[in-house]
């Protein structure tokens, strides 16, 4: 056990946070496995005992708290059910969702000094005090041996008799061990027992051949046949024999544990005196709590603050730098020196360096990523109260959790993720009764699916719902003057549902507490494309809508074009851009005072970057001279934008750092990147920009606009 | 990275010259022509200044930002919120590295930086003494230092403005 002084606050901090996203992935589990098969997994409910216990304890180094007060009770209600006191209900799970949420929302205001929010407190611990009341354990009273019963833990008592509810055999393995290696070779035993069998309890027979060695009772419960479980302990030299069941009891009712002529010669399973071990002390419950988990390496990982290898990536980075001075010195070597070996040696050392220098970049990059997991975890608790509250029953189906991200880019996706989904249940699915109406499952199915594509991971949010209800998002957007009558004429269909990420567009009347406020998925939409991603959606009446998001699968290295705007350069990720051409000057028209270029034969608005960011200076003369400009058309969501520049100095892997707080005022910047002399470039916050220009010219939606001219 | 946490500590005598606090340590640094002076405890480092982008639509304050060892930092302007004239660069220039309260680095561009000075409490002036009573909040003093064996008309060296660098860069950035 550490002590406090071995646990600064910055790491309880993690690691309760940790701990707390443990238990909620195992109440998951739990609440998969209860639906399932209507049983509570064993092994779950220790693992969130464990858990919580540990949690207690960590938080229990810094005093009494609020943590440390819902472990309790937590403990408590875990407790019975470990015991089969308590029922794993829906309401019981939905108890236990609760706690994960008030532990987070607890933790955080303790990390910042802040008071708990003492009403979800209050009213959690009196729900957990309400499950954890008696409840009459079910069955009525046992009559197993009550000499054996005497000496079996609470725990040994409920696993034996939820055993034989199960319909299990009751077998008994007689072994003798060598004292010395005693645990090792009760591990061994648990070790080959799992999965077949389960090891209930194991007593001292008293007897033994040797002075050195002990025989054990091992007193197993097991659904296999006998020959089967025999052949697995022959080798351990050990006795397997059925526990006979008392005759006139029938059936699988145990009655009797033990058999008469056994209980005659002593050489049973049942207590023995001063020889029998205390089977009762709180440490060997917990080991027992323990049997059957997976060895996890947990002495095989380390965990690393992301700022530590933020540093070491700027550190590559600048070993990048060194490497280029590098190259041009030996370039130079071999052009003033022609033919000399330095000059060879060197370029060999070169390409090492590279080769390594790729290596350590790519680990790092490893390094930062993350199962997708991690969030959908949150979605799935998050979607269950949600459904809960907007009484809609939902069934969440997520694959592809295991697909990598960075671990930025992780954390970047829960909110936008946590809005699609809040949208599909509460917009998408309909109530139960309409569902029905319209030969729908009652229950609604939202299904997250994620995987890789190249660079890229493809994030699917599908729901079978009613779909997006284009006349309705079409009055909306015409009342507010997002689009007109005629441009509704002109426009596809896909690009009308594009309106669906205009600030101010919604599609429901009734505007709920969950959302429908008319500010969700342009903010969606804004933070996709800050990643350097791309949100798609269709939609199809009665049938459902499916939102697709494409983000690169790391952020710390992007591709990104390096443009000139006067004297100035700057970086655009790659992600946002369709296209770069030049374009002949004379080739721009003015429609509604913007100006405008067709590009494969599709009209497109262009902004003057120089104008936008207000750069003064001479135009680079080249571009001048001949009339040509250089045009990057990017789209963002259904909105396209052709940025004029001066020059396209090419494309770059960089490295995106954010600006200071000195700078978060300045809008149209998403960061910045060293280039190879040193200089810092500027990375351009290209959907910001865009929606800009939109908002400057009057909002008039990029789709309308290109069907109009195209 | 290491914890500088500890270097800013509210009670430098330079930011609360009335107080019987121990002389400090003083930046002596010259902006357009006039001498000023920093508490050396604010000050984390000096550079040479490296290539500056100018940042669009920064406030006036800014001048832009450089990489500090792979670090992006923000460099502003002294100057306007001091109520000197436009920057002349000169191959002397530096940038001041500066901690400020929300712990980010900021660096101050100065024209030149002249010596590390030790301040008597006795050669300090309170800022409405001398300047009257609109002062900027970011002046804390004026410093008129007497040199050991100084004479004649070096008796009475040129005045130096002393300022508290944090509250500078808050005026500075905020577009002033």
């Amino acid at each position: 056990m550490r002590g406090a002084g071995d646990l600064p606050r910055d790491d309880y901090f993690t690691e309760a946070i940790e701990i707390v996203e443990a238990i909620g992935r195992d109440l998951i589990a739990l609440d998969r496995g209860v639906r399932q098969s209507g049983r509570a997994d064993v092994e779950i409910v220790n693992g969130l005992f464990r858990g919580v216990h540990t949690l207690r304890g960590i938080a229990g180094l810094f005093g009494p708290s609020p943590t440390t007060e819902i472990s309790r009770s937590l403990e408590d209600v875990l407790e019975r059910v470990r015991l089969g006191r308590a029922p794993v209900d829906d309401a019981l799970i939905d108890v236990l969702f609760r706690a994960v949420d008030v532990y987070g929302r607890v933790l955080a205001a303790e990390r910042v000094g802040a008071p708990p929010p003492h009403d979800d407190l209050d009213d959690l611990l009196q729900r957990l005090e309400a499950s954890a009341a008696p409840v009459t354990p079910p069955g009525g009273p046992y009559d197993l041996d009550p000499g054996l019963l005497a000496v079996l833990t609470e725990y040994e008592e409920h696993r034996l008799r939820a055993n034989v509810e199960d319909g299990k055999a009751l077998l008994r393995l007689r072994i003798e061990l060598d004292l010395a290696s005693l645990d090792v070779a009760i591990e061994e035993l648990k070790a080959r027992a799992k999965g077949r069998a389960e090891v209930l309890t194991y007593l001292p027979t008293g007897a033994g051949s040797a002075e050195d060695a002990i025989e054990l009772d091992v007193l197993l419960a097991s659904s296999e046949p006998m020959i089967e479980l025999a052949r697995s302990f022959e080798d351990l030299g050990g006795e397997l024999a059925p526990l006979p069941r008392r005759a006139d009891a029938g059936g699988a009712d145990p009655n009797v544990l033990l058999p008469a002529d056994a209980q005659a010669s002593g050489g049973v399973i049942g207590p023995v005196g001063a020889a029998a071990p205390s089977r009762s002390t709180a440490g060997e419950r917990q080991e027992l709590a323990r049997d059957g988990e997976a060895p996890r390496s947990i002495g095989q990982t380390v965990r690393v603050d992301l700022r530590k290898l933020e540093g070491l990536m700027s550190a590559v980075g600048e070993l990048g730098l060194v490497r280029s001075a590098l190259s041009r010195l030996t370039l130079r070597l071999r052009a003033e020196v022609p033919g000399s070996p330095i000059g060879s040696d060197l370029a060999r050392l070169e390409r090492s360096f590279d080769r390594h220098l790729g290596t350590i970049r790519e680990g790092l990059l490893d390094v930062r990523m993350v199962p997708l997991e991690q969030v959908f975890e949150r979605l799935l608790r998050v979607v269950r109260q949600i459904g809960r509250d907007a009484g809609k029953q939902v069934n969440l189906v997520i694959t592809g959790g295991e697909t990598e991200v960075d671990k930025l880019i992780v954390e970047s996706l829960s909110d936008p993720l946590l809005h699609l989904l809040r949208n599909s249940v509460d917009h998408g699915i309909e109530p139960a009764s309409d569902r029905e109406a319209v030969g729908k499952p009652a229950v609604g199915t939202v299904a997250v699916n994620a995987f890789q594509n190249g660079n890229h991971v493809v994030v699917e949010v599908e729901d079978d719902g009613r779909g997006i209800d284009v006349d309705r998002l079409l009055a909306a957007a015409t009342s507010r003057g997002l689009v007109t009558p005629g441009e509704i004429e002109t426009s596809s269909r896909r690009d009308l549902l594009g309106l669906v990420f205009l600030p101010g567009a919604t599609t429901r009347s009734d505007v709920s507490e969950l959302s429908g406020r008319g500010v969700g998925m342009d903010i969606v939409k804004t933070n996709i494309a800050k990643l350097g991603g791309v949100i798609d959606l269709a939609s199809v009446p009665g049938i459902g809508t499916k939102i697709t998001i494409t983000v690169p699968t790391t952020l710390a290295i992007v591709k990104a074009l390096i443009v000139r705007v006067r004297a100035e350069t700057f970086a655009m990720l790659i992600a946002n851009v369709d296209e770069a051409l030049i374009v002949n000057a004379q080739e721009a028209r003015r429609v509604d005072g913007c100006e405008v270029v067709g590009v494969r034969g599709r009209s497109v608005p262009v902004c003057r970057l120089s104008e936008l960011l207000e750069i003064g200076g001479p135009e680079a003369e080249d571009a001048q001279a001949r009339g040509r400009v250089h045009l990057v058309v990017v789209s963002i969501g259904a909105q396209r934008l052709g940025f004029a520049v001066d020059g396209i100095a090419g494309e770059r892997d960089v490295v995106v750092k954010p600006l200071g707080p000195s700078l978060r005022e300045v809008r149209g910047f998403a960061g910045a990147t060293e280039l190879d002399d040193r200089r810092v470039a500027l990375v351009l916050d290209t959907p910001a920009l865009v929606a800009e220009y939109f908002a400057t010219i009057g909002a008039v939606p990029a789709a309308a606009e290109v069907a109009a001219g195209g | 990275m290491a914890d500088r946490g500890h270097r800013r500590e509210p009670e430098i005598a330079l930011r609360r010259p009335r107080d019987d606090g121990p002389r400090g340590e003083v930046l002596v640094f010259a902006l357009a022509g006039e001498l000023h002076a920093a508490a050396v405890r604010e000050i984390r480092e000096i550079l040479r200044p490296p290539p500056l982008t100018r940042v669009p639509r920064a406030p006036t304050g800014v001048l832009g930002v450089v990489s500090v060892r792979g670090r992006l930092v923000t460099v502003v302007d002294p100057r306007r919120a001091l109520g000197l004239d436009a920057p002349a660069p000169t191959g002397r220039s530096r940038i001041v590295l500066v901690e400020t309260d929300d712990g980010e680095v900021v660096g101050v561009y100065v024209d030149e930086v002249r010596r590390v000075d030790r301040l008597a409490e006795g050669d300090i002036e309170p800022p409405a003494a001398s300047l009257g009573s609109d002062v900027a909040p970011h002046v804390t003093g004026i410093a008129r230092p007497k040199r050991p064996g100084a004479t004649g008309s070096d008796a009475r060296p040129p005045a130096i403005v002393l300022v508290d660098l944090v509250a500078l860069i808050g005026a500075a950035r905020k577009g002033a």
